[in-house]
């Protein structure tokens, strides 16, 4: 088991160092003036300022220099520092951070807790009208952008009926546990375009189960049908979707940005694309590093979950 | 300054009008205002570098703090308000400006002083080159040879020659804002910037540190001195603010709120939807463009899609247009070069469409170097005659036939009489472009595609290419040949132009003189600039006319129109925001609520 974790984590060094240094070269390789997106067209009139920038920062210095320099930096904990925000990556990452994996997490397990029922149920009623019916739902809102729904449930339930706030809570992540009226439209509507990748798995996934052969015998050898379902399908059908979520959080987290722009939601995405429209390359590179090591994590955690619910992966491993 | 075109919105300078109707004033109470989209303040020490110097910086923030020493905005009009500067109008008497101060407070009970005013010059002596985001080599410090605090009271400084006085106090003094006595020291103490440029540094270094420690903006020591109506009472990184009054405020105008507070906001839509849902959690917002009733009279609003509110169109003190790169390197720079051929092109730029269409009737033509909209004694009578390029794809067709060009009407123009497509034109060369333009703004992207159409109708073909606000700039917002950048390029369209501010009277001499670094087509002319050196030294209104006259014609620019920088929303119950800064200013001092 040590080894298992010795050789994922080397790996996961690895990929990290690939995934930064990409996106440093592909950051670099943006047209334009770097020194002028950071400082602003104005500093087209003081040349000085730009050079004392650059100089500065080592922008004038080959990128190999300045990728090994920012690595250094980050091996110490320092994530570098935001011209356009003011104020350090560190800092940014600590506000902005918490409250995208609040907003993520809660939907996500709410999506989770919906989805797994509904995808076992369709698959015990397959092609009968419940499955239809879940089967055009999860197509519905697999297929409507998060912006659609949002703005839908928007006008429903904040401008027509005034249930819930149009915006999400404003303060920190204290405020995003405890204001469910600002807080619940941004988390059904990112629950909504996420369970119906879900539910569609469980039930791919609990249909495939259904038609092993365990099951015929365990059905063959007189064990009821609810037991079957619960003990052996529901088990075997969740490892599938372990994978499915460990490597599909990056994903939502990036998803969650068009949900933070429409919610006036001040978390994590929506800063990373703020930030790529300004250049605002040690803010981008320190969101590259959270979401490359929430992948590596994820695809970890994956494994991890897919050993507690297949006891031959443990046999192998160990 | 070079601006986008942005949602913004800035409040009286007189607070005599209200929006809504009437009724009894009631003392105190919260309002909340919009800030516009992805526009959060982020630097507190009004000594902006280039990188913090904005609109939501300087006007959403400083300003409501820290006074600059000259205001300008008189209700809708870009001009000098003396009820609300700091000091008196400034007395010239040949080289020799004298500025007396008011005796107005600091909230930590000094008197705000010349040596205040010094201070700040020294800082810019010492610093301004790199960390000044205005300044232009030549120009203020660089023009005044001596500046002496002759008492607490007055000071006077000796102009390297004689200025223009409105000039001088539009586009120099109006950068200055006085610093108090309490900022001049360093992390080891007190320092004496104010009588040692030498110490300048140090605690320019010092204070730009301070202004990093966002978390303790509220509770510095050295923020919380205040010489505006407002001290900061919070912050937050996201760019929630709220303000408290300064009851040490000396201005004429007291704050009647008992806060003001700032509401960030990711999009214009995400702040509409909060506007519709109601419940009175904002009080000044703003509508997008794209659901903006269209409307007949720009300044007026026909209906108002949110009811409780009133909608103000809110014009800035600006021109619009894009750059055609005289120098291009693509091999169109000869072209570029023909006024022919930049007049055809304005032809085809249909102001008039742009503002029924895209701008939904919220926008003014832009006719030529000085700004028309507000109306202002600047623009001359040809200027006020309107756009002297209306749309006409006749004409554009037949000055490039004039001009030894095969028109070829939604193909390829291509040059069949080089003697006569001008110098350095090829036989064959097409009237192909790139173009780059900053997307995200609707009515911009409208704007562009409208223009690509028009020009195939003559045969020029545009490459238009959708790129981010900043890359947009960093190609085309300065003159490739003076700062050095690549000059690889033949047009850009950022879609914001030039807003006038804090270079209020609109001379000239930073956008279009030859050799200014944000003269981004490169446009030299020995007479334009013998005009501008006119308007800077002459007190006249005639120089400018003359300057404007000449060069609106010869297009250093392509002029587009001055579009609605913000749709405001007022809550009825709210007075003194109406009528709002054209020069971005924000004074919810002059704000209150009736019941």
């Amino acid at each position: 088991v040590t080894g298992f974790f010795i050789r994922r984590l080397l790996q996961a060094i690895v990929v990290l160092l690939l995934v930064t240094m990409i996106v440093f070269i592909l950051l670099r390789s943006i047209p334009g003036n770097v020194a002028i997106a950071i400082l602003g067209p104005s500093a087209y009139r003081n040349p000085e300022a730009v050079a004392q920038f650059n100089a500065q920062y080592g922008f004038d210095k080959p990128w190999y220099t300045q990728y090994l320099q920012w690595l250094g930096h980050l091996l110490q904990g320092n994530l570098g520092y935001s011209w356009n925000l003011n104020q350090s990556v560190a800092s940014l990452l600590s506000t902005h951070l918490p409250k995208t994996v609040a907003l993520v997490g809660i939907s996500t397990l709410i999506a989770l807790i919906i989805a797994i029922p509904i995808g076992l149920w369709q698959a015990v009623r397959r092609n009968k009208p419940v499955d239809y019916i879940f089967t055009g739902v999860s197509f519905l809102f697999y297929a409507a952008p998060s912006f659609f729904v949002g703005t839908v449930l928007i006008l429903l339930f904040a401008d027509t009926w005034h249930i819930f706030a149009a915006e999400a809570p404003q303060g920190g992540l204290w405020n995003c546990l405890t204001d469910w009226r600002a807080m619940t439209l941004p988390v059904v509507t990112l629950t909504l375009v996420t369970f119906a990748l879900f539910s569609r798995y469980m039930r791919s996934s609990v249909l495939d189960n259904i038609a092993e052969d365990y099951i015929r015998t365990a059905r063959a050898k007189g064990v009821p049908g609810r037991r079957v379902l619960f003990r052996h399908v529901l088990r075997n059908s969740l490892i599938p979707i372990a994978t499915l979520l460990g490597l599909s959080l990056p994903g939502i987290m990036a998803g969650a940005l068009i949900t933070e722009s429409v919610f006036n939601f001040q978390g994590m995405g929506y800063l990373f694309y703020q930030q790529a429209q300004k250049q605002d390359y040690p803010t981008l590179l320190g969101i590259v590093v959270v979401i490359a090591v929430a992948t590596v994590v994820g695809s970890l955690i994956a494994d991890i979950l897919y050993a507690i619910l297949d006891p031959r992966v443990r046999y192998v491993s160990a | 300054v070079l601006t986008a075109a942005a949602c913004g919105s800035s409040g009286s300078g007189s607070g005599s009008n209200g929006a809504g109707s009437g009724g009894t004033k009631v003392q105190g109470g919260t309002a909340t205002y919009a800030l516009p989209p992805n526009t959060v303040p982020n630097y507190i020490f009004p000594f902006n570098s280039s990188t913090y110097f904005s609109t939501a910086n300087s006007q959403y923030f400083q300003y409501l703090m820290y006074r600059p020493l000259y205001w300008f905005g008189n209700g809708a009009s870009p001009t000098l308000n003396t009820s609300v500067s700091v000091a008196d109008e400034p007395v010239f008497d040949g080289n020799k400006v004298t500025i007396n101060m008011k005796g107005w407070k600091w909230s930590n009970g000094e008197t705000i002083t010349a040596q205040n005013v010094v201070f700040w010059i020294h800082m810019m002596q010492a610093v301004g080159a790199t960390d000044w985001g205005d300044f232009t080599p030549g120009y203020f410090p660089d023009n005044v040879s001596d500046v002496t605090a002759v008492s607490p009271t007055e000071l006077t400084m000796e102009m390297k020659k004689s200025y223009n006085h409105t000039w001088f106090t539009y586009n120099q003094l109006s950068m200055i804002t006085p610093m108090p006595k309490a900022w001049d020291r360093t992390a080891s103490g007190p320092s004496d910037c104010t009588n040692n440029v030498s110490d300048c540094s140090a605690v320019y270094t010092y204070l730009d540190s301070q202004s990093k420690e966002q978390t303790s903006w509220a509770s510095s020591p050295i923020w919380s001195v205040v010489d505006g109506p407002w001290k900061l009472q919070s912050y937050n990184a996201s760019g929630n603010s709220t303000f408290v009054p300064n009851d040490k405020y000396s201005g004429p105008v007291k704050p009647t709120l008992a806060e003001f507070k700032e509401l960030p906001f990711t999009t214009e839509s995400a702040e509409y939807n909060v506007l519709q849902a109601g419940g009175n959690q904002i009080d000044v917002g703003y509508l997008p463009t794209t659901d903006a009733p269209a409307t007949s009279n720009p300044s007026e609003a026909s209906t108002n899609p949110v009811t409780g509110y009133t909608l103000n169109p809110l014009y800035e003190w600006s021109i619009n247009y894009f750059p055609i790169n005289l120098n291009s390197t693509t091999g169109n720079g000869p072209v570029n070069r023909q006024l022919y051929f930049r007049q055809a092109l304005q032809y085809l730029v249909n102001q008039a469409a742009i503002i029924k269409g895209p701008l939904h009737g919220y926008g003014y033509p832009t006719v030529g170097p000085v700004g028309t909209i507000p109306a202002t004694d600047y623009l001359s009578s040809t200027g006020k005659q309107g756009d002297p390029f209306p749309f006409s794809v006749d004409k554009a067709k037949e000055l490039l036939t004039e001009h030894g060009w095969d028109v070829k009407p939604n193909g390829i123009s291509t040059c069949s009489d080089p003697a006569k497509c001008g110098e350095g034109v090829k036989q064959g060369q097409q009237l192909e472009f790139t173009m780059p333009y900053a997307t995200g703004t609707g009515w911009i992207e409208e704007m562009v595609a409208q223009l690509q159409s028009n020009a195939t109708l003559a045969g020029i073909k545009l490459n238009v290419e959708g790129k981010p606000f900043n890359q947009v700039t960093a190609i085309g917002a300065g003159n490739c040949v003076v700062v050095k950048s690549s000059c690889d390029w033949d047009m850009v369209l950022w879609g914001g132009g030039w807003s006038f501010s804090p270079d209020y009277y609109p001379s000239g001499e930073t956008l279009f003189e030859g050799g200014s670094t944000a003269n981004s087509s490169g446009f030299d002319d020995q007479q334009n600039n013998t005009l501008i050196n006119e308007t800077l030294t002459t007190n006249s209104l005639d120089p400018l006319y003359q300057w404007q006259d000449y060069l609106a014609p010869k297009l250093p620019e392509s002029w587009l129109p001055n579009g609605v920088y913000e749709l405001t929303e007022v809550v009825n119950n709210l007075q003194g925001v109406i009528p709002q800064s054209s020069t971005g200013q924000l004074n919810p001092e002059n704000w209150y609520f009736t019941k």
